[in-house]
């Protein structure tokens, strides 16, 4: 459905030096400075897959997403969606395809929504019958109807949200582009939005490529995470593969009247191992330990542990995908 | 075709949609717009008085005021914000909204850009040509209007609309290079003005300067639909004038579409 091969975009900027004298000398002189925000990438996505597109602030998700929908055009590499490249025939390619920039809105800043969806319909040329059913759906899973006569300069943040990914979906594209579509939503429009994306993968087998820092949503509706660092892939497999790659982190938690259990817990001279790799937290009656089940075996942990203190509830809870992700960033794995 | 008109007709309804909701500065806009026409009536008005015959470069007085309303009525007509909007719209990144879209990114402007004067046309049109209807009768003692010339300069102002459109689009996708064109922009207008007889009639300018003036596409904007309704363009003058006028039209067209090819490939969306 979607391949991307060596995809490069290289921005130039000009430098300017500090001061009024760098100004001067930039207005004459500009110095430019090539920079490259994505750096050969390549992935491919099946049909019908929900890809999570993650990776740290300037990462270059934007500049991809920008470049597969047509916008960019990439300094070197290929893109193919559905056999199509975007920057060929532009207006043929857009057709098939569905985008939402979440810091942007795609609708018309002075029309009442409902006529901005009537102006949608005329450019897709969606069929009266078509236009309607679909419009019924969308208002039951995005709940439009409150605001539907309103202008969309007077829409809050979550309704205009909800209103600019009815608009991407209007046409029933192929693939639905989705860059950042749940910042500052409230829990429940936030859970709308991640069924309304399910319902319509499920039900029209369209593609979707997401990216989001609201890991909830990746772990919610994504089969397959590509992560990208500095401009370069660094991830690419399922979520459970990319638990089992970094996750090795477990987090024992139990429950004991012993409040010294911190202090009389040594697991890192026990084991031999870094004090880094066992955190141990206590609150009251609970404690939490954290540990690299890579080097210390969750069999062994149990042992020292029941055999250590008197507990009255244990369990092992798996990696946290949040914090995966975010040792990942930092480059602490990996 | 059909089809076509249908996709873009939203447009021109978004167009005066947009121009309705922002009323309070359209009025104030055209109010500083005929401000400025009543001084350069009376700039004009004293230097008339002061030369003898009451003649200028076969100018009279009245008529150089029928001029003076006329090319503020034409400038109006034929206005258009292109240059800017597309600035803008590269400047802050919004124009990728329009690339995301299957239509026409010139006709997308066209056709809101049309809404914006239909509403304009439909306010200012009858009492400006009132205005110097009156201003002719009291002059003259006679009535000068002739629908057929009205026409004509109706048709006029449209050629000249479409090549001010174009040259402007033309003109904006120089921001796609250097991003930011206000003061471009502010340049642009002053030497427009000056080339399409806004502030002189290109009449009064010397015989060479004038030659050169009236083929260059400037004076295709303003003057030629202003020389038709005064009658000073008649015959085969008129129709050589208004077919100049479309071959501008054709070639701003071309050109905006070699430019756009080219432009869509450097640009650097920003922001997001
Ligand atoms: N038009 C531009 N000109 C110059 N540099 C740019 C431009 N657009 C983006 N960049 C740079 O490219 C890099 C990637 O930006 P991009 O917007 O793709 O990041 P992102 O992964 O979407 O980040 P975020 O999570 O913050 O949205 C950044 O370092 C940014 O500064
Ligand atoms: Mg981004």
């Amino acid at each position: 459905m979607i391949e991307v091969n060596n995809l490069r975009k290289e921005f130039k900027k000009t430098i300017k030096e500090p001061g009024l004298k760098g100004s001067v000398k930039s207005l004459f002189h500009p110095k430019t400075e090539k920079i490259a925000a994505v750096k050969d990438i390549s992935f491919d996505i099946a049909d019908g897959e929900i890809l999570g597109f993650i990776g740290p602030n300037g990462a270059g998700k934007s500049t991809v997403i920008k470049m597969l929908t047509g916008i960019l055009t990439p300094t070197s590499g290929t893109c193919t969606i559905n056999g199509k490249n975007p920057t060929h025939n532009r207006k043929n390619y857009v057709r098939e395809i569905g985008v939402v920039f979440g810091q942007r809105t795609q609708l018309w800043w002075d029309l009442p929504l409902r006529e901005t969806y009537g102006v949608l319909k005329e450019i897709y040329e969606v069929p009266d019958d078509k236009f309607k059913e679909r419009m019924d759906f969308l208002n039951e899973v995005l709940e439009l109807e409150d605001f539907i006569t309103s202008p969309v300069r007077t829409l809050s943040l979550g309704q205009r949200m909800r209103a600019d990914i009815a608009a991407s979906l209007l046409h029933s594209p192929k693939v639905l582009f989705l860059d950042e579509p749940t910042i500052g939503l409230d829990v429940v429009v936030k859970h709308n939005i991640r069924n309304a994306i399910e319902y319509i993968n499920k039900k029209e087998n369209t593609t979707v490529i997401l990216t989001t820092h609201d890991l909830a949503d990746i772990e919610m509706l994504a089969n397959r995470i590509v992560m990208i660092d500095k401009g370069s892939n660094v991830f690419d497999g399922t979520i459970s593969e990319l638990k089992s790659k970094y996750g090795q982190i477990r987090e024992l938690n139990f429950d004991t009247n012993d409040s010294e259990a911190k202090e009389r817990l040594v697991y890192a001279k026990h084991f031999k191992v870094n004090e880094e790799d066992v955190i141990v937290e206590q609150e009251g009656n609970m404690v939490k330990v954290r540990f690299d089940s890579s080097v210390i075996p969750v069999s062994d942990m149990l042992t020292y542990t029941l055999g250590k203190i008197k507990v009255n509830d244990i369990s092992v809870k798996d990696a946290d995908i949040e914090e995966i992700i975010a040792r990942l960033y930092k480059h602490e794995v990996g | 075709m059909r089809k076509k008109l249908k996709i873009y007709l939203p447009f021109v309804n978004a167009g005066m949609q947009e121009t309705a909701t922002y009323r309070t500065n359209w009025v104030f806009w055209q109010l500083g717009n005929i401000l400025g026409c009543f001084i350069s009536y009376f700039l004009w008005r004293a230097i008339f008085v002061s030369s003898e015959n009451g003649s200028m470069n076969g100018f009279t007085m009245p008529q150089m005021i029928v001029y003076i309303f006329l090319m503020f009525l034409t400038t109006t007509l034929i206005n258009s914000g292109g240059t800017y909007d597309i600035g803008e719209e590269i400047r802050d990144g919004s124009i990728s909204m329009r690339l995301i879209k299957p239509i026409s990114y010139n006709a997308t402007f066209l056709f809101q850009e049309l809404g914006n004067k239909i509403m304009t046309v439909c306010v200012l049109i009858i009492p400006l040509v009132a205005g110097v209807e009156f201003v002719r009768y009291r002059f003259t003692g006679e009535v000068q209007f002739h629908i057929l010339m009205f026409l004509l300069y109706f048709l006029s102002a449209i050629f000249a609309y479409l090549i001010n459109f174009f040259f402007n689009i033309c003109f904006g996708f120089i921001a796609f290079v250097i991003k930011y064109l206000w003061g471009a922009n502010m340049m642009k207008n002053c030497i427009v003005g000056f080339l399409s007889g806004q502030i002189i009639p290109l009449a009064f300018l010397p015989e060479m300067a004038k030659k050169v003036f009236l083929i260059l596409p400037f004076a295709s904007l303003n003057y030629t639909p202003v020389m038709i309704y005064m009658g000073m363009y008649t015959g085969t003058k008129m129709l050589m004038y208004i077919g100049l006028q479309m071959f501008w039209v054709l070639f701003f067209w071309g050109l905006s579409k070699l430019l756009w090819s080219v432009a869509i490939k450097h640009l650097s969306v920003q922001g997001g």
